[in-house]
């Protein structure tokens, strides 16, 4: 290949990427950066709305609301989906291929409409509810709904597919042979969990255990539906400060916290993990 | 051993019970959901005391309903051509440019679907209200482009990446022009990329709620927008209608995607 037509070849790389990136300059990197600047600059130039934040105990308390549930979410989450992602890679195949399209189906259903049907099973005349009245376990309804418990409920149901499909692919990698060399040199059930099975799965707990943490850090539908106007969580009070106060100064500083905290844990799972959605094998 | 489903003794039922136990989890709520659609009870009783098609009708008659569906189904088609095709051309630079700089500009591109959507939708808004693109088509084909980009070039770059270029090198020896060959020859090769990047696109916009609240005016609203609305007024047994079609949407789309992908093997 001669030297002009590598050159040509450059050339023509970078201008179809042109289109895309003009693209996102415009509609995503500008809009973004420039609601940062307002963080500091409204109402005046400074660092006030960052201090407003972290004095004013209703914004602590979003935070801490977020940081717990993101929290308990994603060890819900772990606990249930690594028995699951376990049992898909040595199911026989057609059963696996159920479990699979359960999971599918759930995950690419709509999200509104999975949020509104936990709305109607948790409300305190749901199905829940009534089942355990009728079966003499509770005497009156167990408040499900507006409240944290709902939000962990709803959390847990989205981030369950987004744990288990990228584990499961781990599992698939361990090779059979190695479990069975363990119970050859002797080791039992369990230690064969503790010393081999859970080692080689665990980055696949630890890198979707994150995605499932830094998803719910930021995620706004299902906490402002389940979780009432007491709950607030730091998604659904950007909206609000934003929408409803008009207090871009402060909405931009509390964005700017979300997309720093999401950033950081991003960061460290391509460092640690590899880039998500390329699997490594 | 462990990984071996027959030779699992009495941790195979443990495991089982659980992965029974998580897929009612996962699929309950959305036969839930259904199954109250044609049920006749206003206050949403399960179960249903009788069946009806009530409901659908109602969303059928309902013009608001009708206008919101129409504007999602419009919104998400042009968010599918557009995306699909932006994503296209930005896949032959990512995969066969060879400029430095490559590999950071795929994770530049990546980014959208990082961040927190409402971060997004936030900053959109703001430059939305500044240029006066709220509450129009164009604001929202344009902010899904912005989120649905990224699930376009990863399916496209994968098809593209795993063709083999020499198969189209090939038919410019044989007399192709470069564009040619790239329609005819590579393009039908990376079809189940597109078709993918297309489903993707399609969803996200059809799906998608955050950016449509901030964009939406009383005039302009999308299935999503005009449900999240409802929801928080009332739980309409209409509700549950409307998200059994979009539910049935998707299991179209998932089975169309299944079959193509079962004739291409």
């Amino acid at each position: 290949m001669s030297a002009a037509q590598t050159r040509r070849e450059r050339r023509q790389g970078i201008g179809l990427a042109i289109p895309a990136m003009l693209v996102l300059a415009v509609f995503f990197v500008m809009p973004v950066v420039s609601l940062l600047l307002r963080s500091i600059t409204e109402p005046e130039f400074g660092l006030q709305n960052y201090a407003t934040l972290i004095a004013t105990s209703t914004y602590a308390k979003v935070f801490w609301n977020t940081f717990m549930v993101a929290s308990v979410v994603t060890v819900i989450t772990i606990i249930l989906g690594y028995p699951v992602a376990w049992m898909l890679s040595v199911l026989p195949g057609r059963w696996a291929a159920v479990v699979f399209a359960v999971i599918l189906l759930s995950m690419w259903t709509n999200l509104l409409a999975r949020t509104y049907a936990w709305m109607v099973l948790l409300q305190s005349t749901g199905v829940i509810n009534r089942s355990l009245m009728a079966l003499g376990i509770i005497d009156t309804p167990l408040p499900l709904i507006n409240n944290l418990t709902g939000v962990t409920i709803g959390m847990v149901y989205i981030m369950l597919p987004f744990f288990i499909l990228p584990l499961q692919a781990t599992f698939r990698t361990i090779d059979p042979s190695t479990l069975q060399a363990a119970s050859l040199c002797g080791a039992g059930r369990w230690q064969a969990f503790r010393r081999v099975l859970l080692p080689l799965s665990l980055t696949g707990v630890l890198s979707g255990g994150l995605i499932v943490f830094v998803m719910s850090l930021g995620y706004f539908v299902t906490p402002a539906l389940l979780g009432g106007t007491s709950n607030m969580m730091l998604a659904e009070m950007i909206a609000q400060l934003v929408q409803s106060l008009l207090n871009w100064g402060l909405g931009g500083a509390a964005a700017f916290v979300l997309l720093v905290m999401t950033l950081a844990l991003y960061a460290m799972q391509v460092r640690y993990f590899g880039a998500p959605g390329q699997e490594k094998s | 051993m462990l990984l071996n489903y027959d030779r699992m003794g009495g941790l195979q039922w443990v495991l089982v019970f659980i992965t029974v136990l998580v897929s009612l989890f996962l699929i309950l709520p959305v036969v839930f959901i259904i199954a109250l659609s044609f049920g006749s009870s206003q206050w949403l009783v399960f179960p249903p005391p009788g069946w009806t098609l009530r409901w659908y009708q109602e969303f059928f008659a309902d013009p608001r309903w009708m206008a919101a569906f129409w504007t999602s189904a419009k919104i998400a088609v042009l968010v599918m051509i557009f995306t699909t095709a932006l994503a296209l051309i930005t896949s032959f630079a990512l995969v066969r440019g060879r400029f430095r700089g490559r590999e950071i500009l795929r994770a530049a591109f990546l980014t959208p679907m990082i961040l927190p959507v409402v971060v997004v939708a936030v900053a959109l808004y703001a430059f939305f209200l500044k240029i006066g693109l709220n509450g129009t088509m164009t604001g929202f084909v344009v902010a899904h482009m912005v989120l649905a980009l990224p699930f376009a070039i990863i399916p496209i770059s994968a098809a593209l990446a795993g063709f083999d270029k020499s198969t189209e090198d090939a038919a410019i020896v044989c007399g192709a022009s470069p564009w040619e060959a790239r329609l005819r020859i590579t393009l039908p090769s990376i079809r189940h990329g597109l078709f993918a990047a297309m489903v993707f696109s399609f969803l996200i916009s059809w799906d998608e709620v955050i950016i449509a609240i901030f964009m939406a005016s009383p005039s302009l609203q999308t299935m999503p927008v005009r449900i999240w609305s409802s929801l928080r007024q009332d739980l309409s047994p209409v509700i549950a209608a409307a998200s059994s079609l979009l539910i049935l949407l998707t299991l179209v789309l998932m089975l169309l995607a299944a079959l193509l992908r079962k004739k291409a093997n």
